[in-house]
Protein backbone atom coordinates (compact mmCIF):
# COMPACT_ATOMS: atom_id res chain seq x y z
CA UNK A 1 0.00 0.00 0.00
CA UNK A 2 2.02 3.02 -1.97
CA UNK A 3 -0.47 5.66 -0.07
CA UNK A 4 -0.04 5.20 3.93
CA UNK A 5 3.35 7.29 3.68
CA UNK A 6 5.56 5.04 5.81
CA UNK A 7 8.76 3.14 4.80
CA UNK A 8 6.99 -0.02 4.48
CA UNK A 9 4.39 0.65 2.03
CA UNK A 10 6.43 -1.10 -0.18
CA UNK A 11 7.92 -4.60 0.40
CA UNK A 12 9.45 -6.94 -2.28
CA UNK A 13 7.01 -9.72 -3.75
CA UNK A 14 7.39 -12.86 -2.04
CA UNK A 15 8.18 -14.05 -5.48
CA UNK A 16 11.12 -16.07 -7.18
CA UNK A 17 13.03 -13.83 -8.93
CA UNK A 18 11.77 -11.65 -12.09
CA UNK A 19 8.07 -12.75 -11.16
CA UNK A 20 6.01 -9.62 -10.37
CA UNK A 21 2.88 -9.82 -7.84
CA UNK A 22 -0.31 -8.13 -6.67
CA UNK A 23 -2.40 -7.73 -3.76
CA UNK A 24 -5.75 -9.25 -3.93
CA UNK A 25 -8.16 -6.02 -3.44
CA UNK A 26 -10.65 -8.03 -1.32
CA UNK A 27 -8.69 -10.55 1.32
CA UNK A 28 -5.19 -8.30 0.79
CA UNK A 29 -3.70 -11.05 0.01
CA UNK A 30 -0.65 -11.45 -2.23
CA UNK A 31 -0.33 -13.36 -5.24
CA UNK A 32 2.69 -13.13 -7.96
CA UNK A 33 1.30 -12.77 -11.16
CA UNK A 34 4.63 -13.70 -13.45
CA UNK A 35 5.76 -16.74 -12.02
CA UNK A 36 9.00 -18.56 -14.13
CA UNK A 37 8.11 -21.43 -16.76
CA UNK A 38 6.64 -23.88 -15.23
CA UNK A 39 5.46 -22.81 -12.22
CA UNK A 40 2.15 -21.60 -11.40
CA UNK A 41 0.50 -20.68 -7.77
CA UNK A 42 0.42 -17.64 -5.47
CA UNK A 43 3.74 -18.21 -4.42
CA UNK A 44 5.04 -20.11 -7.94
CA UNK A 45 5.05 -23.16 -5.38
CA UNK A 46 2.95 -25.48 -8.07
CA UNK A 47 4.00 -26.44 -11.58
CA UNK A 48 2.38 -25.85 -14.67
CA UNK A 49 -0.23 -28.40 -16.33
CA UNK A 50 2.15 -30.93 -18.18
CA UNK A 51 5.06 -30.75 -15.56
CA UNK A 52 5.48 -32.13 -11.77
CA UNK A 53 7.88 -31.29 -8.94
CA UNK A 54 8.05 -29.20 -5.61
CA UNK A 55 9.87 -25.72 -6.63
CA UNK A 56 9.81 -24.04 -3.43
CA UNK A 57 10.27 -27.68 -1.53
CA UNK A 58 6.69 -27.25 0.62
CA UNK A 59 6.68 -30.92 1.22
CA UNK A 60 10.79 -32.32 1.06
CA UNK A 61 13.34 -31.36 -0.65
CA UNK A 62 13.10 -28.71 -3.88
CA UNK A 63 12.35 -30.10 -7.13
CA UNK A 64 12.40 -28.29 -10.11
CA UNK A 65 9.16 -28.83 -12.29
CA UNK A 66 10.04 -31.42 -15.32
CA UNK A 67 7.71 -32.95 -17.58
CA UNK A 68 5.60 -35.60 -17.04
CA UNK A 69 7.65 -38.54 -17.26
CA UNK A 70 5.00 -41.69 -18.55
CA UNK A 71 7.55 -43.92 -20.75
CA UNK A 72 5.99 -42.16 -23.77
CA UNK A 73 2.76 -43.72 -23.29
CA UNK A 74 0.87 -40.02 -22.62
CA UNK A 75 -0.82 -38.06 -25.45
CA UNK A 76 1.37 -34.95 -25.82
CA UNK A 77 -1.34 -32.92 -26.42
CA UNK A 78 -3.71 -34.05 -23.51
CA UNK A 79 -3.93 -32.02 -20.79
CA UNK A 80 -3.72 -33.32 -16.88
CA UNK A 81 -1.32 -36.00 -17.70
CA UNK A 82 0.13 -36.38 -14.46
CA UNK A 83 -0.25 -35.48 -10.76
CA UNK A 84 1.70 -31.47 -10.72
CA UNK A 85 3.48 -32.94 -7.59
CA UNK A 86 3.82 -36.34 -7.44
CA UNK A 87 4.14 -37.16 -11.23
CA UNK A 88 1.73 -39.95 -10.78
CA UNK A 89 0.55 -40.30 -14.61
CA UNK A 90 -3.53 -39.81 -15.40
CA UNK A 91 -3.40 -40.47 -18.43
CA UNK A 92 -1.86 -43.42 -19.78
CA UNK A 93 -2.46 -44.69 -23.51
CA UNK A 94 -2.14 -47.74 -25.96
CA UNK A 95 -3.39 -49.77 -23.05
CA UNK A 96 -0.85 -49.25 -20.28
CA UNK A 97 -1.58 -48.28 -16.75
CA UNK A 98 0.74 -47.64 -13.63
CA UNK A 99 2.49 -44.92 -11.67
CA UNK A 100 4.63 -44.09 -15.03
CA UNK A 101 2.28 -46.18 -17.48
CA UNK A 102 4.89 -48.17 -17.11
CA UNK A 103 2.74 -51.44 -17.41
CA UNK A 104 0.06 -52.90 -19.52
CA UNK A 105 -3.27 -52.04 -17.78
CA UNK A 106 -5.24 -55.49 -16.69
CA UNK A 107 -6.97 -57.61 -19.69
CA UNK A 108 -3.46 -56.32 -21.56
CA UNK A 109 -0.44 -58.16 -22.06
CA UNK A 110 3.35 -57.52 -23.54
CA UNK A 111 5.90 -55.03 -22.90
CA UNK A 112 4.21 -51.26 -22.33
CA UNK A 113 8.17 -49.85 -22.88
CA UNK A 114 8.21 -51.29 -26.61
CA UNK A 115 9.04 -48.30 -28.90
CA UNK A 116 6.52 -49.40 -31.59
CA UNK A 117 2.78 -48.27 -30.35
CA UNK A 118 1.67 -52.31 -31.86
CA UNK A 119 4.20 -54.04 -29.84
CA UNK A 120 3.16 -52.84 -26.23
CA UNK A 121 -0.04 -54.19 -24.65
CA UNK A 122 -2.08 -56.52 -26.84
CA UNK A 123 -5.51 -57.42 -25.28
CA UNK A 124 -5.29 -61.21 -23.21
CA UNK A 125 -8.28 -61.82 -25.13
CA UNK A 126 -9.10 -65.01 -22.76
CA UNK A 127 -11.50 -67.65 -24.21
CA UNK A 128 -13.89 -67.36 -21.35
CA UNK A 129 -14.95 -70.98 -21.49
CA UNK A 130 -11.57 -72.37 -20.90
CA UNK A 131 -10.31 -69.64 -18.34
CA UNK A 132 -10.95 -70.16 -14.42
CA UNK A 133 -13.63 -67.90 -13.76
CA UNK A 134 -13.85 -66.59 -16.79
CA UNK A 135 -11.82 -63.86 -16.03
CA UNK A 136 -10.31 -61.49 -18.70
CA UNK A 137 -7.17 -60.73 -16.94
CA UNK A 138 -3.90 -62.19 -17.94
CA UNK A 139 -0.12 -62.83 -17.32
CA UNK A 140 1.43 -59.49 -17.96
CA UNK A 141 4.66 -60.86 -19.81
CA UNK A 142 3.76 -63.65 -21.31
CA UNK A 143 -0.07 -63.42 -22.14
CA UNK A 144 -1.04 -66.83 -20.57
CA UNK A 145 -4.50 -67.03 -19.41
CA UNK A 146 -5.31 -69.02 -16.52
CA UNK A 147 -6.16 -72.20 -17.67
CA UNK A 148 -9.00 -74.60 -16.57
CA UNK A 149 -7.92 -78.22 -16.05
CA UNK A 150 -6.49 -80.26 -19.10
CA UNK A 151 -6.92 -77.00 -21.48
CA UNK A 152 -4.15 -75.58 -23.22
CA UNK A 153 -3.09 -72.32 -25.42
CA UNK A 154 -2.24 -69.39 -23.97
CA UNK A 155 -5.52 -67.94 -24.47
CA UNK A 156 -7.34 -71.11 -23.11
CA UNK A 157 -9.06 -71.75 -26.07
CA UNK A 158 -8.35 -75.34 -26.98
CA UNK A 159 -8.35 -78.84 -24.77
CA UNK A 160 -4.67 -80.51 -24.38
CA UNK A 161 -4.78 -83.54 -27.03
CA UNK A 162 -6.40 -86.46 -25.46
CA UNK A 163 -9.54 -84.17 -24.28
CA UNK A 164 -12.76 -82.79 -25.05
CA UNK A 165 -15.69 -80.33 -24.43
CA UNK A 166 -13.92 -77.28 -23.67
CA UNK A 167 -17.63 -75.63 -23.89
CA UNK A 168 -18.52 -77.44 -20.38
CA UNK A 169 -16.36 -74.32 -18.25
CA UNK A 170 -15.65 -76.81 -16.30
CA UNK A 171 -11.91 -77.66 -18.01
CA UNK A 172 -11.69 -80.83 -20.64
CA UNK A 173 -12.52 -84.45 -20.12
CA UNK A 174 -10.28 -87.29 -21.11
CA UNK A 175 -11.25 -88.72 -24.80
CA UNK A 176 -11.25 -92.19 -23.38
CA UNK A 177 -11.17 -93.60 -26.78
CA UNK A 178 -10.13 -97.11 -26.73
CA UNK A 179 -6.26 -97.60 -28.24
CA UNK A 180 -7.26 -100.09 -30.10
CA UNK A 181 -10.38 -98.77 -31.93
CA UNK A 182 -8.64 -95.95 -32.53
CA UNK A 183 -6.30 -94.39 -35.53
CA UNK A 184 -4.00 -92.35 -32.91
CA UNK B 1 -2.20 -7.21 -13.30
CA UNK B 2 -4.95 -7.86 -9.85
CA UNK B 3 -5.77 -11.28 -9.55
CA UNK B 4 -9.01 -10.74 -8.99
CA UNK B 5 -11.81 -10.59 -11.67
CA UNK B 6 -11.37 -7.60 -13.84
CA UNK B 7 -14.56 -5.98 -15.22
CA UNK B 8 -14.14 -6.36 -19.80
CA UNK B 9 -14.41 -3.14 -21.11
CA UNK B 10 -16.99 -2.83 -23.69
CA UNK B 11 -16.63 -4.07 -27.06
CA UNK B 12 -15.79 -7.59 -28.38
CA UNK B 13 -13.10 -9.68 -26.70
CA UNK B 14 -11.56 -13.17 -27.10
CA UNK B 15 -11.08 -14.87 -23.87
CA UNK B 16 -8.60 -17.46 -23.48
CA UNK B 17 -6.92 -19.84 -20.54
CA UNK B 18 -3.32 -19.39 -20.05
CA UNK B 19 -1.78 -20.57 -17.04
CA UNK B 20 -4.71 -20.79 -14.08
CA UNK B 21 -5.80 -17.22 -16.35
CA UNK B 22 -8.38 -16.28 -17.86
CA UNK B 23 -7.14 -12.77 -20.41
CA UNK B 24 -8.85 -11.09 -23.13
CA UNK B 25 -7.72 -9.60 -25.80
CA UNK B 26 -10.11 -7.21 -27.64
CA UNK B 27 -11.73 -7.29 -31.09
CA UNK B 28 -11.69 -4.11 -32.92
CA UNK B 29 -13.34 -5.26 -36.06
CA UNK B 30 -11.83 -8.04 -36.92
CA UNK B 31 -8.66 -7.39 -35.63
CA UNK B 32 -6.53 -8.13 -32.52
CA UNK B 33 -5.64 -5.12 -30.37
CA UNK B 34 -2.68 -6.93 -29.20
CA UNK B 35 -1.28 -4.50 -26.69
CA UNK B 36 -4.41 -4.51 -24.54
CA UNK B 37 -4.33 -7.87 -23.39
CA UNK B 38 -5.35 -7.96 -19.89
CA UNK B 39 -5.95 -11.08 -17.33
CA UNK B 40 -9.77 -11.14 -16.75
CA UNK B 41 -9.30 -13.26 -13.75
CA UNK B 42 -6.52 -15.51 -12.46
CA UNK B 43 -6.90 -18.43 -10.22
CA UNK B 44 -3.52 -19.11 -9.31
CA UNK B 45 -3.83 -22.66 -7.91
CA UNK B 46 -6.47 -23.79 -10.72
CA UNK B 47 -5.99 -25.50 -14.39
CA UNK B 48 -8.61 -23.84 -16.33
CA UNK B 49 -9.00 -25.62 -19.80
CA UNK B 50 -11.91 -24.59 -21.24
CA UNK B 51 -13.80 -21.04 -21.25
CA UNK B 52 -17.11 -19.98 -22.85
CA UNK B 53 -19.44 -17.00 -22.26
CA UNK B 54 -23.02 -16.23 -21.83
CA UNK B 55 -23.61 -12.74 -23.35
CA UNK B 56 -27.25 -13.02 -22.24
CA UNK B 57 -25.76 -12.67 -18.52
CA UNK B 58 -22.62 -11.68 -19.24
CA UNK B 59 -20.85 -14.36 -17.50
CA UNK B 60 -17.26 -16.23 -18.39
CA UNK B 61 -17.57 -19.61 -17.56
CA UNK B 62 -14.54 -22.19 -17.61
CA UNK B 63 -13.43 -26.46 -16.51
CA UNK B 64 -10.46 -26.34 -13.80
CA UNK B 65 -9.09 -30.31 -13.99
CA UNK B 66 -6.72 -29.74 -10.62
CA UNK B 67 -10.19 -30.21 -8.24
CA UNK B 68 -12.08 -30.97 -11.65
CA UNK B 69 -14.92 -28.25 -11.72
CA UNK B 70 -17.20 -26.01 -13.93
CA UNK B 71 -17.01 -22.43 -12.63
CA UNK B 72 -18.72 -18.79 -13.63
CA UNK B 73 -18.21 -15.13 -12.57
CA UNK B 74 -19.72 -12.24 -13.63
CA UNK B 75 -17.20 -10.37 -16.60
CA UNK B 76 -18.35 -7.34 -14.77
CA UNK B 77 -16.57 -8.21 -11.85
CA UNK B 78 -17.30 -10.38 -8.92
CA UNK B 79 -16.75 -13.70 -7.07
CA UNK B 80 -16.35 -16.74 -8.76
CA UNK B 81 -18.84 -19.53 -8.18
CA UNK B 82 -18.91 -23.07 -8.52
CA UNK B 83 -21.53 -24.79 -10.45
CA UNK B 84 -20.61 -28.26 -11.14
CA UNK B 85 -17.93 -30.54 -8.64
CA UNK B 86 -19.83 -33.81 -8.93
CA UNK B 87 -18.57 -37.04 -10.96
CA UNK B 88 -16.08 -35.35 -13.26
CA UNK B 89 -13.17 -36.79 -14.55
CA UNK B 90 -11.22 -34.33 -16.88
CA UNK B 91 -14.15 -31.61 -17.65
CA UNK B 92 -12.25 -29.42 -20.88
CA UNK B 93 -14.41 -28.31 -23.66
CA UNK B 94 -17.05 -26.14 -22.64
CA UNK B 95 -20.26 -24.03 -24.83
CA UNK B 96 -22.77 -21.73 -23.85
CA UNK B 97 -26.11 -21.90 -25.60
CA UNK B 98 -27.34 -18.89 -24.73
CA UNK B 99 -31.11 -18.78 -26.56
CA UNK B 100 -31.61 -22.16 -24.75
CA UNK B 101 -29.66 -21.19 -21.31
CA UNK B 102 -28.13 -24.41 -21.59
CA UNK B 103 -24.41 -25.06 -21.30
CA UNK B 104 -22.64 -28.43 -22.49
CA UNK B 105 -19.05 -29.80 -21.85
CA UNK B 106 -16.57 -32.91 -22.52
CA UNK B 107 -14.96 -34.90 -20.43
CA UNK B 108 -12.27 -36.59 -21.70
CA UNK B 109 -11.51 -39.16 -18.86
CA UNK B 110 -15.18 -40.35 -18.59
CA UNK B 111 -15.40 -40.24 -22.24
CA UNK B 112 -18.76 -38.06 -22.47
CA UNK B 113 -20.47 -35.31 -23.41
CA UNK B 114 -22.69 -33.82 -20.59
CA UNK B 115 -25.58 -30.83 -20.73
CA UNK B 116 -27.01 -29.09 -18.12
CA UNK B 117 -29.00 -25.76 -16.88
CA UNK B 118 -26.58 -22.65 -15.97
CA UNK B 119 -27.08 -23.31 -12.51
CA UNK B 120 -25.99 -26.79 -12.94
CA UNK B 121 -29.65 -28.70 -12.50
CA UNK B 122 -31.31 -30.62 -14.83
CA UNK B 123 -27.20 -31.99 -15.90
CA UNK B 124 -27.82 -35.26 -18.20
CA UNK B 125 -25.59 -37.28 -20.29
CA UNK B 126 -26.10 -36.83 -23.73
CA UNK B 127 -23.17 -39.12 -25.49
CA UNK B 128 -21.26 -41.86 -23.93
CA UNK B 129 -19.79 -44.20 -26.62
CA UNK B 130 -17.06 -43.79 -29.28
CA UNK B 131 -15.67 -40.86 -27.50
CA UNK B 132 -11.31 -41.15 -27.34
CA UNK B 133 -10.39 -37.72 -26.10
CA UNK B 134 -13.13 -35.40 -26.83
CA UNK B 135 -11.87 -32.06 -25.78
CA UNK B 136 -13.52 -28.61 -28.09
CA UNK B 137 -17.20 -28.55 -28.30
CA UNK B 138 -19.36 -25.37 -29.77
CA UNK B 139 -23.27 -25.25 -29.09
CA UNK B 140 -24.77 -23.49 -32.48
CA UNK B 141 -28.18 -21.92 -30.71
CA UNK B 142 -29.76 -20.77 -33.34
CA UNK B 143 -30.00 -24.38 -35.55
CA UNK B 144 -29.47 -26.28 -32.42
CA UNK B 145 -26.50 -28.34 -33.34
CA UNK B 146 -23.56 -29.02 -31.60
CA UNK B 147 -20.61 -29.88 -32.96
CA UNK B 148 -17.41 -31.34 -31.10
CA UNK B 149 -13.37 -32.34 -31.87
CA UNK B 150 -12.12 -36.05 -30.85
CA UNK B 151 -8.55 -36.90 -31.30
CA UNK B 152 -5.68 -38.85 -30.09
CA UNK B 153 -2.40 -39.55 -30.90
CA UNK B 154 -2.56 -43.06 -32.44
CA UNK B 155 -5.14 -41.46 -35.26
CA UNK B 156 -8.39 -40.17 -34.29
CA UNK B 157 -9.14 -36.86 -35.54
CA UNK B 158 -12.14 -36.55 -36.19
CA UNK B 159 -15.07 -33.34 -36.10
CA UNK B 160 -18.38 -34.32 -35.26
CA UNK B 161 -22.22 -32.62 -34.75
CA UNK B 162 -25.03 -33.68 -33.61
CA UNK B 163 -28.69 -32.12 -32.92
CA UNK B 164 -29.62 -33.49 -29.58
CA UNK B 165 -33.13 -33.36 -29.77
CA UNK B 166 -33.12 -35.60 -33.28
CA UNK B 167 -30.15 -37.49 -31.92
CA UNK B 168 -28.63 -37.43 -35.49
CA UNK B 169 -24.80 -37.92 -34.75
CA UNK B 170 -22.63 -37.48 -38.02
CA UNK B 171 -19.56 -36.93 -39.12
CA UNK B 172 -18.85 -33.52 -40.17
CA UNK B 173 -14.65 -33.84 -41.07
CA UNK B 174 -11.76 -36.31 -40.35
CA UNK B 175 -8.04 -35.78 -40.32
CA UNK B 176 -8.33 -32.20 -38.37
CA UNK B 177 -4.67 -31.67 -36.19
CA UNK B 178 -4.47 -30.36 -33.03
CA UNK B 179 -5.82 -26.83 -32.48
CA UNK B 180 -6.70 -27.08 -28.64
CA UNK B 181 -9.55 -24.51 -28.36
CA UNK B 182 -11.42 -22.63 -31.14
CA UNK B 183 -14.10 -19.91 -31.12
CA UNK B 184 -15.33 -17.65 -34.21
CA UNK B 185 -16.33 -14.63 -34.83
CA UNK B 186 -17.74 -12.60 -37.61
CA UNK B 187 -16.02 -13.90 -41.04
CA UNK B 188 -12.62 -15.41 -39.10
CA UNK B 189 -12.05 -18.26 -37.05
CA UNK B 190 -9.72 -17.95 -33.93
CA UNK B 191 -7.78 -21.08 -32.54
CA UNK B 192 -5.72 -21.49 -29.82
CA UNK B 193 -2.21 -23.14 -31.40
CA UNK B 194 -0.19 -25.46 -29.29
CA UNK B 195 2.73 -25.41 -31.49
CA UNK B 196 3.30 -21.63 -31.34
CA UNK B 197 1.78 -21.30 -28.29
CA UNK B 198 -0.41 -18.03 -30.03
CA UNK B 199 -4.09 -16.96 -31.00
CA UNK B 200 -4.34 -17.65 -34.34
CA UNK B 201 -7.19 -15.84 -36.91
CA UNK B 202 -7.79 -17.49 -39.96
CA UNK B 203 -10.19 -16.15 -42.66
CA UNK B 204 -13.28 -18.95 -42.80
CA UNK B 205 -13.77 -17.79 -46.68
CA UNK B 206 -10.56 -17.82 -47.87
CA UNK B 207 -9.13 -20.84 -45.66
CA UNK B 208 -6.03 -18.52 -45.16
CA UNK B 209 -4.04 -17.44 -42.23
CA UNK B 210 -4.91 -13.87 -41.07
CA UNK B 211 -3.18 -13.03 -38.12
CA UNK B 212 -1.68 -14.55 -34.76
CA UNK B 213 -1.08 -13.24 -31.14
CA UNK B 214 1.51 -14.47 -28.79
CA UNK B 215 0.55 -13.67 -25.22
CA UNK B 216 4.07 -12.43 -23.57
CA UNK B 217 4.02 -15.55 -21.39
CA UNK B 218 4.67 -18.30 -23.72
CA UNK B 219 3.00 -21.27 -22.32
CA UNK B 220 0.23 -23.20 -23.72
CA UNK B 221 -2.71 -21.54 -24.67
CA UNK B 222 -5.83 -23.60 -23.93
CA UNK B 223 -9.55 -23.01 -24.51
CA UNK B 224 -10.77 -19.88 -26.19
CA UNK B 225 -14.14 -18.27 -26.31
CA UNK B 226 -15.67 -14.76 -27.89
CA UNK B 227 -17.03 -12.29 -25.68
CA UNK B 228 -19.70 -10.50 -27.47
CA UNK B 229 -20.62 -7.27 -27.08
CA UNK B 230 -24.07 -8.01 -28.34
CA UNK B 231 -25.73 -11.73 -28.29
CA UNK B 232 -25.49 -12.92 -31.88
CA UNK B 233 -29.54 -12.41 -33.15
CA UNK B 234 -31.15 -15.80 -33.76
CA UNK B 235 -34.17 -17.57 -32.76
CA UNK B 236 -34.34 -20.57 -30.33
CA UNK B 237 -34.87 -23.90 -32.66
CA UNK B 238 -36.90 -25.21 -29.66
CA UNK B 239 -39.22 -22.06 -30.09
CA UNK B 240 -39.95 -23.16 -33.21
CA UNK B 241 -41.95 -25.66 -31.77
Amino acid sequence: DATRGTSGDCQPCPCPSGATCAVVLKTREVVCTNCPTGTTGKRCELCDDGFFGDPLGQSGPVRACRACKCSDNIDPNAVGNCNRETGECLKCIHNTDGFFCDRCKDGFYGNALATNPADKCKPCSCSPSGTVGRQSACSQVTGQCQCLPNVAERDCSACQPGFFNLQSGNGCERCNCNPIGSTN
Amino acid sequence: PRPDVHPLPPGSHLLYAQSGRIEHVPLKGHDLKKDDAKPLLHLPEKVIIGVAYDCVEKMVYWTEITSPSISKASIEGGEPTEIIQSDLGSPEGITIDHLGRTMFWTDSMKDRIEVASLDGSQRRVIINSDLVNPRAVIADPPNGNLYWADWNHAGTHKLECMHPARGDRRQVMEGIQYPFGMTSFGKNIYYTDWQRDAVVAVDRYTSKESDHFQPQKRTKLYGIATAYAQCPSGQNYCAVN
